[in-house]
């Protein structure tokens, strides 16, 4: 490979990884969020992030809604869905036997079944394309090109980005969400309704899954399967530390770029195993992430 | 497991063993072949999430690794049936124990997020290393050789599925009254607590882990007696969901319940097998209603212990 | 009497919080012994130390003349060290006589091939005298996520004592006990002490228990001992009564006391 094309393909590889890194970043911080409020490792968030990306299509596609419309639609649908998903069945399992490895199993039903409904409507099983708004076109940085879409995604990403860190930062909510995080029953002696707050952030895990969605999905195609995605997002939130925030978007964008780079320079193949080598790789080597703090004690 | 339900589980077995190659088809002996492998596939996860409350997400792959061992080994070293299944046993176990020793350091969840990327990541590798696997045109396994001759039919395989199961389901039912199994779930009930009456946490976590991936490679193992092909499609995520909706359905922490939801949902998932979607909205709505109303399952429906 | 734990400038820090700062002190072999402090003083921090959860800062654990602070957790219940939890940590799901045959069980049975077979007679029979001992032979096959909570502390102190420690750390055994519990706790505790000889080191609030059998009170606040000595000497101290004004264990403090 002569240098020319190592520069290109690098400044290339850059380019789209932080483009997909912006969204595995939005992905990840609805990971991060649902694990440091409620304690779950959201093994359904594969499939938010896919059954959101079909609720759009369908209302854009087949009740032809204009798009204007649709989007607020399915961010308001996903977060309601979230946020039910807790109250309903999360609250239930905690109820019944609270054990940590309950409420995960209870996550892994519900991702099965949301991939299962939206096989059964029958549109999961081809292959399909979202439709784009943005017009065709592109612009060249230095050696890269991006087209308009990848620049409408990162955007729109980095936009939901700081209007989610000023929610987190500098509402009352947001305070509420960081105080459960830090200590649920200190949070509680406070007055902070926990059963709400945890309602709010798969609420807002919802939501942010669906932008994620939403910005995504025209660059690929469709299907049941599309959640496995997701599990770059994971990597992403593992890089970070996995309670960290800021952790989420850093890793977010290592990983996109990891991502790239691995495609252009090893092999497309490659890119399937990619996230859980570094998964195993971050785990082994350096557990608390680059973001994570102390590892937390509990207290008896 | 009571000794009482053990020997009536030998009981039924035995009866089988005689019963069944004569009077079914090899369809139905094949299913027969194949609930018993999902039986000690339970019970291999009963180990580690049931005993010890530890999440594994790897089981398909610790079970790919046993199949892949056992026919390879059996193929080209020649080895005999049992020599095979201990192999494949063995290999997994290791792997197990290397996947533990790395994450094992860490929070419980970590533990769930590293088996689930080396679950994934060992799928890959059935995929892709071809030269070994067959990658994705699947490979061919030779017939088993058991006592110097070869097992060549379902009801041929049965007597000795049946066999290594039943010794399976007694190893695990013993366990489970011995104190390393009192000790696998007062690590479940509370680390410190089980720290401060003196046992090693991480060890017991580690032995749990182990043994739960040497049981999942034997179930490979089991499974080329009777099968002639595998294909890294069925050694992925979704099989070890299935295993883990069976000890959801069976009840988590119950030998019984391993042993019951394996040979219950083994059934109904074959049944299923030809509507995809309604499997995963089936195994889905299980595994959250399970959690939500019983999660020690349905010998808790039932008003048992 | 000679040391049977001894604490050598202890300090324990979290981040920039310092939970115990230079805490020395000895426990007698023999005594009861109660380590008493406003909330947040960090007793709960020295047991954890102790029972080596925590592993401190800086500073040494001496056990029986031994240093212990470098040892896992799990290897203080062969030394003869067992321990209570404030926030009760049972076996939820495990009956009453497993949760003691627990105790009972690493203490007796310590090789691999014993632990691979049902508990054997002797640690079956262990576990029933500890039962009797502590009045929980009649619910001996419920789950100790069943008991009421008075049992459960209760509880709590019988798997210690299956242990067959020479050292007992108890965390606040009587916190949330009726009286007559408590006083209940009183006779166990100075029986064990009196006719078994197992040294008691105890972190409590409740002033009625602590005067009552305590041969030596240490007094903690914000981390560093104040005060030290008999109940009678801790009592008339002007720095303790200082540290517990204007707190809730104040009125608590006069109350029992």
């Amino acid at each position: 490979m002569d240098s020319d094309i190592v520069l290109l393909f690098l400044q290339q590889g850059i380019a789209s990884g932080l483009v997909t890194g912006s969204v595995y970043a939005l992905l990840a911080i609805a990971i991060v969020i649902v694990f440091r409020t409620t304690d779950v490792a959201n093994f359904a968030e594969g499939e938010f992030y896919m059954a959101a990306a079909y609720f759009a299509f369908f209302l854009i596609a087949i009740a032809g809604v204009p798009i204007w419309l649709a989007l607020p639609l399915t961010l308001v649908a996903a977060a309601l869905a979230a946020g039910l998903f807790q109250r309903v069945v999360l609250r239930r399992v905690a109820a019944a036997r609270g054990v940590a490895v309950n409420l995960v199993i209870a996550t892994l039903g519900l991702s099965y079944v949301l991939k299962g409904l939206v096989r059964a409507t029958g549109f999961g099983d081809t292959p399909r394309t979202f439709p784009s708004v943005v017009p065709d076109g592109s612009v060249t940085l230095g050696e890269a090109s991006l087209s308009y879409l990848d620049l409408t995604i990162l955007a729109a990403a980095l936009a939901v980005m700081a209007a989610f860190f000023a929610v987190f930062n500098l509402t009352r909510t947001g305070r509420a969400m960081r105080a459960v995080g830090m200590n649920r029953r200190a949070a509680q002696l406070v007055g902070i309704n926990l059963g709400r707050t945890e309602r709010l952030v798969w609420a807002f895990a919802g939501g942010i899954s669906s932008v994620a969605a939403i910005l995504i999905a025209p660059k690929l195609l469709m299907t049941a399967e599309m959640g496995v995605v997701v599990t770059l997002a994971f990597a992403a939130a593992i890089v970070g530390g996995f309670t960290s925030l800021p952790g989420a978007v850093v890793g977010g964008f290592i990983i996109g770029v990891a991502e790239n780079l691995v495609g252009l320079f090893v092999s497309t193949r490659a890119i399937n195993v990619a996230p859980f080598v570094i998964i195993m790789l971050v785990l082994v080597f350096k557990p608390q992430g680059l973001f994570g703090g102390r590892l937390r004690v509990r207290k008896v | 497991m009571s000794a009482r339900v053990l020997a009536a589980v030998a009981v039924v077995l035995v009866g089988l063993g005689l019963a069944l190659p004569a009077l079914a088809t090899g369809y139905v002996v094949y299913i027969a072949n194949l609930l018993l492998v999902f039986v000690v596939l339970s019970l291999g996860l009963h180990l580690v999430i049931g005993e010890a409350g530890q999440f594994s997400l790897a089981h398909a792959a610790f079970y790919g690794i046993g199949i892949y061992t056992a026919a390879l080994s059996s193929k080209v070293l020649g080895l005999p049936f049992l020599a095979a299944l201990l192999a494949g046993g063995v290999l997994a176990a290791l792997c197990g124990l290397a996947i533990g020793v790395l994450s094992l350091r860490m929070r419980d969840i970590y533990l769930a997020l590293s088996t689930f990327a080396f679950g994934e990541a060992m799928q890959w590798v059935f995929l892709n290393w071809t030269p070994v696997t067959g990658g994705p045109n699947g490979l061919a396994i030779p017939p088993a050789s058991f006592l110097g001759r070869p097992i060549l039919s379902d009801k041929a395989a049965f007597p000795v599925v049946a066999g290594v199961t039943l010794v399976v389901i007694a190893l695990v039912a013993g366990l489970h009254a011995s104190g390393l199994g009192r000790a696998f779930r007062a690590v479940r009930e509370s680390e410190v607590a089980a720290a401060a009456v003196g046992i090693d946490v991480r060890r017991t976590k580690l032995l749990a882990f182990t043994l739960s991936a040497f049981l999942a490679g034997a179930a490979g193992g089991l499974f080329t007696t009777f099968s002639t092909f595998i294909h890294p499609d069925s050694l992925g995520f979704q099989t070890t969901i299935l295993v883990l909706t069976m000890i959801v359905v069976g009840g988590i922490g119950s030998v019984t319940g391993a042993v019951g939801g394996a040979v219950v949902f083994g059934l109904v998932s074959e049944l299923l097998r030809q509507v995809p979607s309604y499997q995963e909205v089936i195994y889905g709505g299980i595994l959250m209603l399970f959690m939500m109303y019983a999660p020690r399952g349905v010998f808790a429906l039932v008003g048992r212990r | 009497m000679d040391s049977h734990l001894a604490l050598d400038r202890i300090v324990m820090r979290f981040g920039g919080l310092t939970a115990v700062n230079g805490l020395s002190m000895s426990v007698a072999r023999g005594a009861i012994h109660a380590l008493i402090g406003p909330n947040g003083a960090g007793k709960s921090t020295v047991f954890n130390c102790v029972s080596r959860i925590y592993r401190p800062t800086e500073g040494r654990i001496r056990f029986e003349g031994r240093d212990i602070t470098g040892l896992p957790a799990h290897a203080m219940a062969g030394l003869g060290i067992a321990r209570t939890f404030q926030n009760l940590e049972l076996f939820n799901e495990l009956t009453v006589l497993e949760n003691v045959m627990l105790g009972a069980f690493s203490r007796l049975e310590t090789r691999l091939v014993e632990r691979l077979w049902p508990a054997s007679p002797r640690t079956r029979a262990r576990a029933e005298e500890i039962l009797e001992g502590t009045g929980l032979a009649d619910v001996r096959h419920v789950r100790a996520n069943g008991l009421d909570f008075g049992r459960q502390k209760l509880l709590e102190v019988a798997r210690a004592l299956a242990l067959s420690p020479s050292l007992l750390l108890l965390d606040e055994p009587a916190a949330g006990l009726r009286s007559r519990e408590i006083e209940r706790l009183d006779t166990i505790l100075t029986d064990l002490n009196r006719e078994r000889g197992i040294t008691i080191l105890l972190v409590e609030h409740v002033m009625q228990l602590v005067m009552s059998i305590s041969d030596r009170i240490t007094v903690l606040s914000f981390g560093e001992k104040i005060a030290e000595g008999t109940p009678e000497a801790v009592r008339g101290d002007p720095r303790v009564i200082e540290a517990y004004l204007g707190t809730k264990q104040a009125g608590e403090a006069t109350h029992h006391g």
